[in-house]
């Protein structure tokens, strides 16, 4: 009690008309340092009074300080997280005699004048409006009385682009008042350190941590794979402990629960796709007891109060352990209540995964948030940023902001490449040492205030019914649709015909074969450390250690027993099991989304050269399905995977990348960030390949590279399993497709070409010599000719009037030389004729379906055509030859 | 007469009795038109000149035939072209003769060119073969001849088995329905054709499935597509306009 006596005595009284009789464990420890001024990084689960251990510390100070508007900023992610602070900090406000105010997106008009006018003492914003606040000269002002700023759920910002913002606009803080109070609010994270260090970057500061992970109650449950069961055992559970929240991984399947729950009555759907309305209105109905259940996904995962969770259940793995902290932590909480949750796993790998993550969450194993360093896209958004607040600016100043806060302390050079780059799309002007506003510059900042990415709609016209049919997400669009592409929209088919002025142009069109574009943008990746694990418990098959119970533990055995009664091979964190399937190739490796995805593409772009074939891929945690001709076996990306070089692994994928759909789509979002591409233009009128042709070698193509190298893939980790490959620590087999190898979703996919671009040209030329016209006619009984198209000719074709294999090939326009064949009598002229469809005739008796080949394409006559088969070409090889011959005959024929 | 593609251009080279360069759409200034829809470069004009002279240096033409729109901006001449336009054209002028058939962009050009360098709208025959911008009828003259033509930024897109593609600028080969375009029977006695060539400004391109669909010009409504052919632009033979279409449809399940 001695730290609440400290307090200025009206702090006091509101401890008491609160009701608390003592402070929480996270107060009692935050208070003496917050008092002192330290900046503070307290770590602690939602629900733990986190927010008023820091805030009393900071109302003690805002009473005995001399206060002026924006004393204090409390900045949160989320808009819904301001209205709940709002509403939770507005009590103490009117008791201690503080103004306060929140600012963001929704706020009107008139409610920012006002605030522009006469500041409130504590603001609560985001950090994109907090952006915002350094552009409006009034507003501008009153940042010198800045003393203290709060930022909740640091670990949702710190590893993010948003975050780096962040830390520049703090650092830019400090250039008007001066240093300021930093509190830093988080969940648990394995690197509280560094996260510390993004908020305060060189400054000192403390960490205050309560340790969620040693009151956590997991259990794992199975129920088998069926949809209606699961969905029945939750039901179940809900009778059993009351008010519920069910966590989810999609909305997707937030809606499909929600149906099969909706006749029970006492629960609501609650995800980022509903209204506002809809969603508050859950959230009401929830804490006041009037819902048992409350299905969500991540949307629930932040500080927002829904009143007493007794348990709560995870509807499948929560792929990450910070996910399931944060998710089972919301359960319980009068102080040192246990949270009590059951994950509910959907399938073999899921089951695995899941006691996996439940073992880590108890030992206090939660992934690290890293922080992105040095994004050159943020440091060109905030390098606008200070040219429209300061109308010019010197490097020098520039750069000791930036030095200053975390994420780019290590800029070097890449401000004056920054700088170039900016100057070249004319976003700022460059004078000697001076960056200078422009016109654009301060539009661009009215519009690009967020690191976070507004999808546009593009619209789809259908060309036949001349009607618009819907709207495709942007990113989808550059992704995913190019001219004469097939996808899905509104449940029926389309061919893309045409891109640009805003809108897509289609056709309808029947059914493809193959994978059609799709966009999964929902899925979280599993960590390499918790694959790995998986794959450790694959191989000990020890579950008593996981504290499996009956039905999981009876489920795993059997799956296991059934591997090794098929003699298949288990692919274990030491064992990698390439599979032959009838899609194409499936290799069985336990290293998480980001390295597999980088494993994969390694993999894919080295196959689609060596064999000159596109190759599709589709990956998870687990496993890598690489889509190839039947003719690619296990064996030959075995020995492919053998001869990895680790270091080599970047420069592949930097070639591979360029022609993904991802890739361009990163780049287009960068490229808005530099002042290229403004926010609403329509940059589909430059077709997307051009695009990227645009930023070769620059800095806005080594953003995206490197915004994909780390938080798309994770190439250090995909280093470290070829390593072991190559030092035997890990071992591979090959072995048919085994039940293993077929489990799970796959949650990425896309098209690998070969770098060469000609495989298109083959594929056409393949296509157009296969539908050719021709005649075939017998140069032995000289009495049978046949038209037909090239597909339907035979390997040998034979003559069924006289069974000779003497066979000539004409183009539709020479059919009139046959006849000349059986005459009698010749002129001399038609004697060089017979002669030539007997040297035509011969080479078919000899070369077979290629020599007709051959002789179907443009300008090739018996001469060329032996040419051609002389060089004993084969596949796509012969192909290029034919290709070059016709390539010749344009150059030297004289008729067009 | 022969044709050479060149694929740097990409440029024609047609031979007769001299050698002519031909190259269509260098749309210069179109940089300050992207910047009005949003997007923000700088100028690549120098690169496309440079490209430009290359391929006169290596092909060492008695004549460059410029197939229109050479500028961007209509009905305005902007800044950025002012600028550029007198020092690029001073320049092709320093290598070789140089003819304009000028195009719908082409407004205002008469203060680039000499009256003697600017050819009719409508199209005109050089060392036998027909040459025009392709946004207008053309002349009678050009009746039964090869006749090579810009505006119409050709470029296709192939497909390989598994659904990557290729887009790469092309080259329509097509006869035309003479009575459609206004020919009278076999001018020459030959069978009226276009060559529509690709736009040598490497930023645009039409897909020739949609002007095949949606013809834009007199050109394109009196293409006789079932005998159009197509070609890269280093001359391969990519096939008939079937080949295009059924692109996805043989794969039918």
């Amino acid at each position: 009690m001695d730290e609440i006596e400290k307090l200025d005595p009206r702090i006091q009284e509101c401890i008491r008309k609160r009701g608390f009789a003592e402070l929480s464990e996270i107060q009692n420890l935050a208070l003496p340092l917050a008092g002192k001024g330290k900046n503070l990084l307290l770590i602690a689960p939602t629900g733990t009074g986190k927010t008023e251990g820091a805030m009393i510390p900071v109302f003690d100070g805002m009473l005995r300080g001399t206060g002026g508007g924006f004393t204090a900023l409390y900045i949160t992610p989320l808009r819904s997280l301001n209205r709940d602070m709002l509403q939770r900090l507005s009590w103490w406000c009117a008791e201690l005699g503080l103004t306060i105010g929140v600012r963001h997106g929704d706020t009107t008009a008139s409610e920012r004048r006002r605030q522009a006018l006469s500041p409130p003492d504590l603001l609560i914003t985001t950090p994109e409006t907090l952006q915002a606040l350094f552009m409006g000269k009034v507003l501008r002002k009153h940042l010198r009385n800045v003393r203290y700023v709060i930022v909740d759920e640091i670990h949702e910002l710190a590893g993010s682009k948003r975050g780096a913002q962040l830390s520049v606009a703090l650092e830019r803080l400090v250039q008007y008042g001066g240093e300021f109070q930093r509190i830093g609010l988080s969940a648990t994270v394995g690197n509280p350190r560094e996260v510390g260090r993004f908020l305060c970057g060189d400054r000192d500061f403390e960490e205050v941590v309560v340790d969620v992970t040693k009151n956590l109650d997991i259990s794992v449950e199975f129920t088998g794979d069926q949809f209606e069961k699961q969905a029945q055992w939750i039901s179940e559970a809900i009778d059993l402990h009351g008010s519920t929240l069910i966590f989810v991984n999609t909305r997707v399947t937030a809606e499909a629960l929600g149906h099969q729950l909706f006749s029970r009555g006492d629960v609501e759907v609650h995800h980022g796709s509903l209204s506002r309305d809809v969603r508050i209105d859950a959230e009401e109905r929830f804490k006041s007891g009037r819902i048992k259940g409350l299905i969500c996904t991540s949307s629930m995962e932040l500080g927002i109060d829904i009143g007493h969770i007794e348990h709560v259940i995870q509807f499948g793995s929560p792929r990450e352990v910070s996910r399931l902290v944060q998710r089972i932590g919301r359960a319980g909480h009068s102080l040192h209540e246990t949270s009590r949750g059951t994950i509910l796993a959907l399938g073999f790998d899921d089951l695995l995964e899941s006691l996996v993550i439940a073992r880590r969450a108890k030992a206090g194993e939660v992934e690290e948030v890293v922080p992105p360093k040095n994004p050159a896209d943020v440091l060109a958004n905030q390098v606008a940023g200070l040219a429209v607040e300061y109308g010019n600016i010197s490097r020098q100043k520039i750069r000791e902001i930036f030095s200053r806060s975390y994420s780019f302390a290590a800029a070097g050079s890449l401000l004056d490449e920054v700088c170039d780059q900016m100057a070249e799309h004319r976003l700022v002007r460059i004078d000697g040492e001076y960056i200078i506003n422009t016109l654009r510059a301060r539009r661009y900042m009215a519009s690009n205030l967020s690191m976070i990415h507004d999808e546009k709609k593009v619209a789809v016209f259908d060309m036949v019914s001349r009607r618009t049919v819907g709207t495709l997400d942007e990113s989808f669009v550059v992704g995913s649709i190019y001219t004469g592409v097939v996808f899905i929209t509104k449940g029926q088919l389309w061919r893309v015909l045409d891109m640009g002025e805003g809108r897509i142009t289609v056709e309808p069109a029947r059914k493809v074969k193959g994978e059609l574009p799709s966009w999964e943008g929902e899925q979280i990746p599993v960590p390499f450390a918790v694959a790995r694990e998986v794959g450790s418990l694959r191989r000990t098959r020890d579950f008593e250690s996981y504290h499996a119970g009956g039905e999981p533990k009876k489920f795993a055995g059997q799956f296991l027993t059934e591997m090794d009664r098929n003699r298949s091979i288990v692919s274990t964190d030491q064992l990698i099991v390439i599979e032959d399937a009838r899609e194409g190739i499936v290799c069985n490796i336990c290293a998480g989304h980001k390295a597999n995805e980088a494993l994969g593409r390694v993999l894919s772009v080295l196959l689609s050269a060596r064999y000159g074939t596109t190759v599709g891929i589709e990956l998870g945690a687990y496993r890598i399905l690489l889509r190839l001709p039947g003719h690619v076996k296990g064996p030959d990306v075995k020995e492919l995977l053998l001869g990895l070089e680790p270091g080599h692994t970047e420069g592949i994928l930097q070639l591979a990348l360029k022609r993904t759909a991802l890739f361009k789509w990163k780049l287009v979002q960068i490229a808005k960030k530099f002042g290229a591409i403004d926010q609403d233009a329509d940059y589909e009128r430059l077709s997307s390949y051009k695009l990227t042709e645009l930023f070769e070698g620059t800095v806005v193509q080594k953003e995206a590279y490197r915004e994909l190298f780390s938080v798309y893939m994770d190439t250090a980790r995909a280093e470290q399993v070829l390593e072991e490959v190559r030092k035997i620590q890990t071992a591979v087999e090959t072995g048919r497709i085994s039940i293993l190898g077929a489990e799970g979703l796959f949650s990425s996919r896309d098209m690998i070409a070969p770098t060469s671009p000609d495989q298109a040209v083959i594929s056409t030329l393949k296509k157009r010599i296969e539908n050719q016209d021709i005649i075939l006619g017998c140069m032995n009984c000289r009495k049978w000719k046949s038209k037909t198209v090239v597909s339907r000719v035979q390997e040998n074709p034979v003559c069924p009037k006289c069974g000779a294999r003497l066979i000539a090939v004409l183009k539709p326009w020479e059919e009139s030389l046959y006849a000349i064949a059986a005459k009698k009598e010749k002129s001399e002229e038609e004697r060089s004729v017979e002669l030539r469809l007997l040297r035509n005739a011969n080479i078919v008796l000899s070369g077979g379906k290629k020599a007709v080949m051959a002789l179907a394409a443009k300008g090739v006559g018996p001469e060329i055509a032996s040419r051609i088969l002389a060089t004993l070409a084969e596949g796509d090889a012969f192909f290029r030859e034919i290709l070059k011959a016709e390539r010749n005959y344009i150059r030297t024929h004289r008729y067009w | 007469m022969r044709l050479e593609f060149v694929g740097e251009g990409p440029a024609l080279l047609v031979r007769e009795e001299i050698r002519v360069l031909a190259v269509a759409d260098l749309h210069l200034g179109i940089e300050s038109d992207m910047a009005r829809h949003g997007m923000h470069f700088r100028s690549r004009s120098k690169e496309r000149m440079e490209r430009l002279e290359a391929c006169i240096r290596k092909k060492k033409p008695d004549l460059l035939v410029l197939l229109g729109d050479i500028k961007h901006n209509v009905p305005v001449t902007s800044r950025q072209e002012y600028i550029e336009l007198p020092e690029a054209v001073s320049r092709l002028r320093a290598l070789v003769p140089v003819r304009v058939f000028p195009g719908n962009h082409d407004t205002g050009i008469g203060r680039f060119f000499s009256e003697e360098e600017i050819l009719p709208r409508e199209g005109g025959i050089i060392d036998g073969t027909g040459y025009i911008h392709g946004h207008t009828y053309p002349a009678p003259e050009l009746a039964g001849r090869l006749i090579i033509s810009g505006h119409h930024h050709p470029m296709v897109n192939l497909q390989d088995e598994v659904g990557c593609s290729l887009r790469s600028a092309a080259y329509l080969h097509v006869p035309l329905e003479e009575s459609c375009i206004g020919f009278s029977k076999g001018g020459e006695g030959g069978r009226s054709r276009v060559l529509f060539m690709p736009a040598f400004n490497e930023l645009t391109g039409y897909d020739i499935r949609k002007t095949v669909q949606d013809p834009f010009s007199p050109l394109s409504r009196c293409m006789k597509t079932g005998e159009a052919e197509v070609y890269l632009t280093d001359g391969t033979y990519i096939g008939p306009l079937s080949v295009l279409e059924e692109h996805g449809r043989d794969r039918e399940a």
